[in-house]
């Protein structure tokens, strides 16, 4: 005769041995991993128990505050770049652009396009435009001229005048063909040892990297003075050095024939 | 059972003793204003030298370089890295070495290790970032700690970026 003894029962011995065996197994293994090992390998830094249980569950922590060393230092600049920093351009800002721009074509040229050395602002890009005058006027930027310039606009004015410029004609932008062709091998590829990205991928041509400017057509000796000053570190307002990261690794020849190649489109 | 009692015991060795390391506790940050203010402005970037001795070295993966270009680390020393990024995802992998995280944005990822000996490292970034991904290479130099000492002394923070 079998015996019908039930399988899930206490009195079973195999159900309440095993049962027993896989819950001593769980709980020792959750004392290892919750809290053992995040004490032991965050160097007793982990406050306490709940805290080491919370870091082994992924719980997020704003940074902590005792690794807040920073001092509040100027950094490169204050505006924050992104995609949606400006607004599509509407008739309104544009025609408030429009009315403030006759404080700019003297040297910028009448519709954007400056025949001296001063940069060209038309179909400059909005985003480009707005960043600069916002680092001018803290200071980020430094120049003599455009400081005092910019120091009675608002940050309306200075939205409305981006919007402005960025409407009026210049030439054609760079394509991905021009970006194939004739152009130097540092504008097109780059140089990855030297961690310098071609100028297409952030520049036009390949890809725009939000407030990179256009660089077509500015003049040899702005494109040039401005790479140097990157290089040297006296135009320091690009966040976190992308542009001086790649001008400090460019060589002479190298910085005259970008600003060459570029002022010659 | 035996073999699951096992399975949880070299768990557990490895994470103690060798350097397999679970992501550190999760920390957010706001990365649209990380050049602003806080732990990672430009200024508090590099190698700086810690009350206990150990080396804390911050870096900020940005398209397409991480800044500072180059990281100056002491042999036979603690060395934290954090690290983060300003606007999308980089991978931080020193060649040769067990270095490897991702920087999200939004999140700080710290990774604690210990270089050897002297040497120069190459630092690709491993996830693809956009149109110059193939040219955002950084560079590590290990220094002897000594060297490492000299040039770092008296200074708040340390690179070798030339
Ligand atoms: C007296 C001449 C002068 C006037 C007037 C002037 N600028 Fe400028 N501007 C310059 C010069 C010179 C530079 C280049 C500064 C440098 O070398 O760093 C410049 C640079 C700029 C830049 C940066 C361009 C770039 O590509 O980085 C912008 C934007 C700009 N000016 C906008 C304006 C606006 C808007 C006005 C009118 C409110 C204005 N400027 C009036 C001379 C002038
Ligand atoms: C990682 C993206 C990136 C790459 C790659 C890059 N630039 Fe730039 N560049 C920028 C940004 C962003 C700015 C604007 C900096 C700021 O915010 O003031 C800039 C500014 C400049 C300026 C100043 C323009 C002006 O109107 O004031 C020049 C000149 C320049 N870059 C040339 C180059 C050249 C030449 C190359 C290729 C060798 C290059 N850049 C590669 C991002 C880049
Ligand atoms: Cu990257």
């Amino acid at each position: 005769m079998m015996e019908t003894e039930r399988v899930f029962s206490l009195r079973n011995v195999w159900f309440t041995a095993s049962v027993g065996a896989v819950i001593g197994i769980a709980a020792v293994a959750a004392l290892i991993g919750f809290i053992w090992i995040p004490l032991e390998q965050s160097n007793k830094t982990v406050a306490g128990l709940w805290d080491a249980i919370c870091t082994a569950a992924g719980v997020p922590e704003s940074f902590r505050q005792v690794q807040q060393s920073a001092a509040p230092i100027a950094g490169p600049s204050n505006v924050i770049v992104s995609a949606q920093m400006m607004k599509p351009a509407d008739g309104l800002s544009i025609g408030r652009g429009a009315a403030l721009a006759p404080q700019c074509t003297m040297c910028h040229g009448v519709r954007g396009m400056s025949h001296a050395d001063a940069p060209n602002l038309a179909g400059q890009h909005d985003a480009a435009i707005y960043k600069q005058l916002r680092d001018f006027k803290s200071g980020h930027r430094t120049s003599a001229i455009m400081g005092a310039l910019v120091a009675g606009l608002g940050d309306q004015d200075m939205r409305d005048l981006a919007a402005y410029f960025a409407g009026l004609p210049r030439g054609p932008e760079a394509t991905a063909a021009d970006a194939r062709h004739e152009a130097p091998v540092i504008v097109r590829n780059g140089s990855p040892m030297r961690n310098i990205a071609g100028c297409t991928s952030c520049h036009g041509g390949i890809d725009i990297k939000t407030g990179s400017p256009r660089l077509d057509g500015e003049s040899e000796s702005y494109l040039r003075a401005q790479l140097l000053a990157f290089a040297t570190g006296a135009r320091h307002n690009d966040i976190y050095g992308q542009m001086r990261n790649v001008a400090r690794q460019m060589t002479p020849e190298e910085i005259d024939t970008t600003a060459r190649f570029f002022a010659g489109r | 059972m035996g073999i699951v009692a096992l399975l949880v015991g070299m768990m557990a060795y490895m994470s103690l003793h060798w350097a397999s390391m679970p992501p550190s506790r999760i920390e957010t940050i706001d990365p649209a204003t990380l050049h602003i203010a806080g732990e990672f402005v430009e200024a508090n970037l590099g190698s700086g030298v810690e009350p206990n001795g150990s080396v804390t070295v911050r870096v900020v993966g940005n398209r397409y370089s991480f800044t500072p270009q180059c990281l100056l680390v002491p042999t036979d020393t603690p060395v934290t890295f954090r690290a983060t990024s300003a606007d999308v995802v980089h991978g931080f992998n020193i060649a040769k070495t067990n270095v490897n995280v991702m920087l999200v944005p939004g999140y700080i990822a710290t990774f604690k290790t210990k270089f050897k000996e002297p040497a120069d490292l190459e630092m690709p970034c491993h996830e693809f970032c956009g149109v110059g991904h193939a040219t955002m290479w950084a560079h590590v130099k290990v220094v002897d700690k000594a060297e490492f000492e000299k040039q770092a002394g008296g200074k708040r923070r340390v690179s070798c970026v030339k």
